[in-house]
């Protein structure tokens, strides 16, 4: 699974997410591409599950790229424990996903089997997502 | 280089809230601007202009821009703002050309048919999909097609192999390998 090497500090705010994503919302290096189209959270487990799908329903053949990261660690306070006593520990890490991110682009294999790999993909996320072409796309 | 025909009407109205009804109404806010002319507000159709663009498959084009009531502009499109979410076009700007003046362009690179060092195990190795060139844009090709049919093992096509018309000057460093065989 994903996670960042080192990080400055071990734990951080949930804070907010609000308005789209500007920056990787275009198709940067596939031919189809799978896009958000709310927001959330994508959990480290979430993306390795995607990518599986993506690779399994592609036979291996074409290329993928993964353009997200999970870069924020999600703290859980273990259970039976009364509230207070300071932050919990941390336990996953998940990548913020706003309306437009683009998360996985494929290539090299026809459209067939591409739209079908990125919807399965996006059938496992839990937030609505699309899949969109290069050539449909301004 | 493609050219295409877009229709376009003056627009007095500007900001936010106009261009939004704008919008609604199926047209998108769109400027020209240039190097002898003043800077002028447009509207275009949405639907014709996004069904042309996606046509040219980002390739290089010159738009021949008619101003409803006004004069037809040669111009480039200088950007597109892209709705991140949907994907529809939410303004156009467009520049106007100099049809006699150089200008830099982006030129996809074409490879055709198969290399004779592959037939003999050989690897092709494709290190650049475009190259630069400065040209007058009438005489920008869409793409330059490559020949990769007497390409042998260890052999490689360079910037300065490319065959270009006259008036089209390559930008890249004339040793730049654009294909190899290994």
């Amino acid at each position: 699974m994903l996670s960042p090497k080192k990080v400055k500090h071990r734990k951080v705010m949930k804070g907010r997410s609000r308005g789209a994503a500007y920056r990787g919302s275009s198709l940067a290096f596939g031919d189809y591409g799978l896009k958000a189209m709310q927001v959330g959270n994508m959990t480290a487990r979430q993306i390795e599950a995607a990518r599986i799908t993506i690779s399994r329903t592609m036979k291996r053949a074409g290329k993928m790229w993964i353009k997200v990261f999970p870069d924020k660690p999600m703290t859980k306070k273990p259970a039976e424990v009364r509230m207070g006593k300071g932050k919990g520990s941390p336990e996953f890490w998940v990548a913020k996903i706003k309306p437009g991110r683009i998360l996985y682009e494929v290539t090299g294999v026809d459209e067939e089997t591409a739209r079908k790999a990125l919807k399965l993909a996006g059938d496992k996320l839990p937030f609505a997502t699309k899949v969109i072409s290069k050539k449909e796309t301004l | 280089m493609i050219q295409l025909d877009v229709t376009s009407q003056p627009r007095n109205t500007t900001g936010k809230g106009a261009a939004r009804t704008l919008r609604r109404a199926g047209r998108t806010p769109a400027v020209l601007y240039g190097l002898n002319i003043e800077a002028m507000s447009l509207s275009i159709d949405t639907h014709s202009f996004t069904h042309s663009v996606l046509g040219l498959q980002r390739r290089n084009a010159v738009v021949n821009l008619t101003v409803e009531g006004g004069d037809t502009y040669q111009v480039f499109i200088k950007e597109m703002q892209v709705d991140p979410i949907h994907d529809t076009l939410k303004h156009a700007d467009f520049y106007q050309i100099d049809a006699e003046k150089e200008y830099e362009f982006s030129v996809p690179l074409k490879y055709t048919g198969q290399a004779k060092g592959v037939f003999l195990g050989g690897e092709l190795q494709i290190a650049q999909t475009k190259v630069k060139v400065k040209a007058k844009p009438m005489l920008v090709p869409d793409a330059i097609e490559i020949d990769l049919k007497n390409l042998a093992q260890g052999e490689s096509i360079s910037c300065e192999q490319l065959v270009l018309a006259d008036g089209v000057n390559v930008l890249n460093p004339a040793k730049l390998i654009l294909v190899s065989v290994v």
